[in-house]
């Protein structure tokens, strides 16, 4: 019931269901190339390199080895998908408890945890993904680590000044006065309060991991063969960029409609979710 | 104030400290050395160990970590295992380049995104400010290095009117062409940083708009405008001032894609090389150097936050 | 006698010269046309005061030619700055150097060496034998940090017979000598020079001596003016460390460099004009090896390492590349000694790899991973994948740092299939080490190479390891892809460029400018 309504809500506002769609299709791309695509993706035809578009029933044509791009783009979908949603979750679990941990943890350990996630966002993540690259090798877990934890940092310090925020309202005060217990605070107030703008965070998480896993991969770091990627099929290409800018321009365009899905996917949510919007835009 | 300025600093110290034994634990996790780089992949293995030896990389780790540390405090962020050269001497011939790229991209960054944000969070059901919320997400969007790439093809290849890559051999004794240099990827660096504090500069605009006191403001005779501007970007700028602070360290990472995109001679490139040769003296100075400079800003951010949200002040 | 190989760590350089356009149209930049072999004679006017600006790919990571490894230093370093004994040419022949002649005893065990009376180092001290006894005395010392150390590895004892005469005994004959003294054992040094001091600076004998170096960026070389042989023909050469392709080719188009190392075969268009360009295509000994441990997992069995050399179709993947490389079928390139085309054993032929994989048990399919550093094209990897999909055999690429490799493959053995470039010349003797990291033990090869190298003439030796190449390949100890070439772009007026084995040696002395 409440659900629908959610979902109503958000498929009314404009942003919201541009980033349904938009994300929709990311999703349908997955699952199609999961049972049917053009062409075997990974199938090298040298003698087929470079066709152009609608040339030898390649609909977008091939890259270098001869690969088809459109059946490419259609499994790439599926790195992309599996990249942000295991980020994702990496990273709000990260990011939630070292938030909560340092506003509802007694002061000195607070303090303690704040320092940590400060140190902890100083590093930068290409060093993460650099390290554990180089312990474990290029896997799509390295890469979703590395953008998760990274992200998980960043998300606890925005978390945390919002919870604080909270924390420090006049409400959730005279809750605590009245006797409300912790949890109780958390889930009555804080989560309900910080929930928009963690959604926010989240739609940027997903989308900071489409983005982070084409720059890992642009810089040898990223998800390796027989996997199917966008940024990978961006860093074969890129060097031909002059030549054959339409290989490049591609995956270049999937990586940021799937971006962009997830980002109005968020606003979208974050109307829905609002209640304070919500009530404003009944009124208007 | 002052006491919570002495045990924020204290802290501060501390997190360097710390920083510093996690940067050299996790260096110390990776496979390889700087020996087997210098001795060449012919070297014995008993040509290795005496590098090894010579450069010390035999000794316990908490010997070597209080060495390097023990120069640190006295200024001193080690040198170059490979070619002597002194990190901070490094870290500053290349900061010449990442420095200025960063600084530029986020002035640019904001001189954009700050009056964009707010027009898109006040005029939020026009056209307009759809038009510039709708510019904002596909800035985001977009990926950096994509960006760089297409900006080279329109601007260095076709028409001609920049360098498409490098920064010019004798760096900024050639300040023309430097600046020309820097020009795209600016502009790169600035789309992405610039859109992501743009969405943050109106969520947190149109966050302030719906607040109880904006109204009794208004309420009290104030036009919206000028209600915003007295009450409602003081507040705004709690979130944007701390993920402001968090791009800091998102602008360390990215500069480092556009600089392999650009071919720029700065300390991402620099990283990137002396990891690869596992010159980790060097690197571990490096980092230490870059964490440092988070931090030190992390810190700056906090201090902001308790003078722009007095009722912050109090509560610690 | 342990030796092992100089990889290349920065190989995208010479994949680099491998690329890759192929349209499949054979358009007029077809990158297999691209390229001559021949370049203009030095014009009549040449402009001494000349400065040329190089593109080259990978950076040294010290000028420590005495104690640190790496191509690139030799790539620079020798023959400009410092000198050995002996030199290569184009050719990779052996030719003179600060030795003027040498002669060699008829048993093979004494070499006698003239060093050039008129020699200077570039602090302007005489070069005299007693340097040159010196400076091969640190390789051959116990405990030397020489990367080259095992070049020398049959030298007996050193000495100087008089102040430009250095003779030099042998334990048994070796015919490698000599080719390991145009490599970094020959080098001379000032006696007594501390090697740690070099790591910045030098002290060479060369043409041309060291100005600056911009870490991450330029190494500036002038000319010596108190050089004591044929002077250099330009004042000043300044080598660009510039590693992306694309802007490369940004540099030489806008003139901000004349020559352009490793440039990439299907990104010539720019360069087409004739009058303007000339484009060398140059051979090297960038052997791209498919390591197939020969010493546990799968490709133990012969029968696998042969149906994975026949699965892959490496013609197609030189053209999926670019053109520029050539099929090899086998460890010794074209320019190295006991080089025969063996390209005929364990050719292209999928359905016999299959029938090899169902008789060595794997009818059902099998699972592979190969192990790539993360410097090379990732194609590559993805095209094994492809053509080994075909016979039935899944492989995984696991893209990992250099360093990464050395530890894992090179020195732990820790691997299935791997890929590298194996970039030294002469290097079958890798084959004929069972601890080698390929894990390959053949008795009849280690003894074929051993009677190799202490054979009385170069025929006889060629001979020999001609055997042993052709065994090493039949046994299919591992697939050797191709040997690529390397392309260089000269802006026109430029003459006297390196064209062979710009990887390795990079010398200047021909370099010159026509007056405009």
């Amino acid at each position: 019931m409440k659900f629908s309504r959610a979902v109503r809500a958000l498929l009314r506002s404009r942003s919201g269901f541009a980033g349904s769609v938009l994300v929709g299709l990311l999703v349908l791309s997955a699952l199609v190339s999961l049972v049917w695509t053009p062409y075997d993706p990974t199938l090298a035809r040298p003698q087929d390199s470079w066709l152009l578009p609608f040339s030898g029933g390649h609909v977008l044509g091939t890259d270098r080895l001869g690969r088809d791009e459109l059946s490419q783009l259609l499994t790439g979908a599926r790195s992309t998908l599996s990249t942000a949603l295991l980020a994702a979750a990496i990273a709000a679990a990260v990011g939630l408890a070292l938030a909560f941990a340092a506003v509802l943890t007694p002061r000195r350990l607070g303090a303690v945890v704040v320092q940590l996630t400060d140190v902890l966002i100083a590093f930068p993540v290409l060093l993460i993904a650099m390290i554990l690259t180089a312990v474990h090798g290029g896997s799509t877990w390295t890469v979703v680590t590395a953008i998760g934890v990274g992200a998980g940092v960043n998300l606890a310090r925005v978390a945390r000044a919002e919870a604080g925020r909270v924390l420090g309202t006049d409400y959730v005060l005279a809750a605590h006065a009245a006797g409300s217990g912790t949890w109780r605070t958390v889930r009555k107030h804080l989560l309900p309060n910080i929930a928009p703008t963690l959604i926010v965070q989240l739609s940027l998480v997903l989308s900071v991991a489409v983005l982070a896993e084409a720059a890992l991969s642009y810089l040898g770091f990223g998800t390796p063969a027989p996997a199917v990627s966008w940024g990978r099929m961006l860093q074969e290409q890129q060097q031909y960029v002059t030549a054959r800018p339409l290989l490049v321009i591609w995956p270049g365009l999937a990586v940021a409609a799937s971006v962009l899905g997830f980002n109005l996917l968020g606003d979208g949510l974050r109307e829905a979710t609002d209640a304070r919007l919500r009530v404003r835009e009944v009124a208007a | 104030m002052t006491l919570y300025l002495l045990r924020r600093a204290g802290l501060l110290v501390v997190s360097l400290l710390a920083a510093s034994v996690l940067i050299f634990l996790v260096l110390r996790l990776l496979p390889g050395d700087v020996a087997q780089t210098i001795g060449g992949i012919r070297a014995t293995p008993a040509q290795v160990a005496a590098v090894r030896h010579d450069l010390g990389l035999d000794r316990p780790l908490a010997a070597q970590y209080g060495s390097w540390i023990g120069g640190v405090v006295t200024g001193d962020f080690g040198r170059s295992v490979l070619d002597g050269t002194s990190v901070s001497g490094q870290l500053a011939e290349k900061f010449a380049v990442t420095g200025p790229l960063a600084v530029g991209a986020i002035v640019l960054a904001l001189a954009f995104a700050v009056p964009l944000g707010v027009l898109a969070a006040v005029r939020r059901d026009s056209r307009l400010g759809s038009a510039v919320n709708a510019l904002g997400q596909l800035g985001i969007a977009l990926p950096t290095l994509w960006v760089g790439l297409l900006l080279v093809v329109v601007f260095a290849v076709q028409v001609r009117w920049l360098p498409a890559q490098g920064f010019p051999v004798d760096g900024w004794d050639e300040p023309g062409q430097a600046v020309k240099s820097l020009v795209l990827p600016w502009l790169t660096l600035a789309l992405a940083e610039g859109a992501v504090l743009l969405r943050f500069v109106r969520s947190a605009v149109l966050d302030v708009l719906h607040q109880d006191w904006l109204r009794t403001a208004r309420a009290k005779g104030r036009t919206r405008t000028s209600a915003l501007v007295r009450h409602g970007l003081r507040n705004a700028a709690v979130p944007v001032v701390s993920v402001l602070g968090l791009q800091i360290a998102a602008l360390i990472a990215g500069a480092v894609v556009v600089e392999q995109v650009f071919v720029l001679p700065g300390v991402g490139q620099m990283l990137i090389t002396d990891v690869g040769n596992r010159d980790l003296d060097k690197v571990q100075g490096e980092i230490l150097l870059l964490t440092g400079a988070v931090l030190v800003i992390g810190f700056l951010v906090d201090l902001a936050h308790r003078l722009i949200d007095p009722r912050l002040r109090s509560a610690v | 006698m342990r030796r092992s190989t100089t990889l290349r760590l920065a190989a995208t350089a010479v994949l680099a010269g491998l690329a890759a356009t192929a349209c499949g149209t054979g358009s007029a930049d077809d990158p297999a046309n691209a390229g001559q072999t021949s370049q203009a004679a030095e014009p009549a006017a040449i402009d001494s005061g000349a400065t040329v600006d190089v593109r080259l790919v990978l950076e040294p990571t010290s000028l420590d030619i005495a104690s640190t490894a790496g191509a690139a230093l030799d790539q620079v370093l020798l023959d400009n700055i410092y000198q050995g004994l002996l030199t290569r040419d184009e050719d990779n022949k052996i030719r003179p150097s600060l030795a003027t002649k040498y002669e060699e005893s008829s048993d093979g065990l004494t070499y006698t060496f003239h060093l050039a009376e008129d020699a200077t180092f570039h602090d302007g001290t005489k070069v005299t034998a007693a340097d040159a006894v010196w400076s091969l005395q640190q390789v051959t010392a116990k405990g030397s940090k020489n990367p080259d150390a095992a070049a020398l590895a049959s030298v007996k004892s050193v000495s100087a017979s008089d102040d430009h005469t250095v003779v030099v005994k042998l334990k048994h004959r070796d015919t490698g000598f000599t080719w390991g003294l145009t490599g970094r054992a020959g080098v001379v040094f000032e006696k007594g020079t501390d090697f740690s001091s070099l790591a910045g600076k030098e002290n060479g004998t060369g043409p041309f001596k060291l100005s600056g170096w911009k870490r991450g960026s330029s190494i500036t070389f002038v000319r010596n003016d108190a050089y004591w042989g044929t002077k250099a023909k330009v004042a000043k050469v300044v080598f660009h460390y510039i590693k992306d392709d694309n802007s490369a080719n940004n540099a030489q188009q806008t003139g901000q460099t004349d020559i352009e190392t490793a440039a990439q075969a299907d990104l010539l268009q720019p360069f087409s004009d004739k009058s303007k360009y000339t484009v060398l295509r140059g051979d090297t000994t960038d052997k791209f090896t498919l390591a197939l441990n020969n010493a546990s997992g799968p490709t133990k069995d012969v029968r696998v390492r042969r149906a994975i050399r026949q699965a892959i179709d490496n013609a197609g993947l030189i053209k999926t590349l670019g053109g520029a490389a050539k099929e090899v079928g086998g460890p010794v390139p074209a320019t190295d000694p006991g080089y025969e085309d063996l390209t005929s054993i364990d050719a292209y032929d999928p359905d016999s790899a299959k029938k090899l994989l169902k008789q060595a048990g794997y009818g059902d399919g099998l699972k592979l991973t190969v192990k790539i550093p993360n410097i090379y094209p990732t194609e590559i990897g993805d095209y094994l994948a492809s053509e080994l999909k075909q016979v039935g055999i899944q492989l995984t690429v696991r893209q990992v740092e250099f360093q990464t490799w050395l530890d894992a493959v090179y020195t732990k053995h820790d691997y299935q299939l791997s890929l590298v470039d194996h970039a030294e010349a002469r290097d079958l003797y890798n084959f004929a080490d069972p601890d080698y990291y390929f894990g390959y033990d053949n008795a009849d090869v280690q003894k074929w190479y051993g009677e190799a190298q202490t054979a009385s003439s170069d025929s006889q030796r060629d001979a020999l390891l001609k055997k042993a190449a052709r065994q090493v390949s039949e046994d299919a100890a591992a697939d050797w892809l191709f040997v690529s070439q390397t392309l260089t772009v000269v802006r026109s007026g430029v003459t006297g460029v390196p064209r062979n084995f710009t990887s390795n040696r990079y010398s200047l002395a021909d370099l010159a400018v026509a007056k405009k």
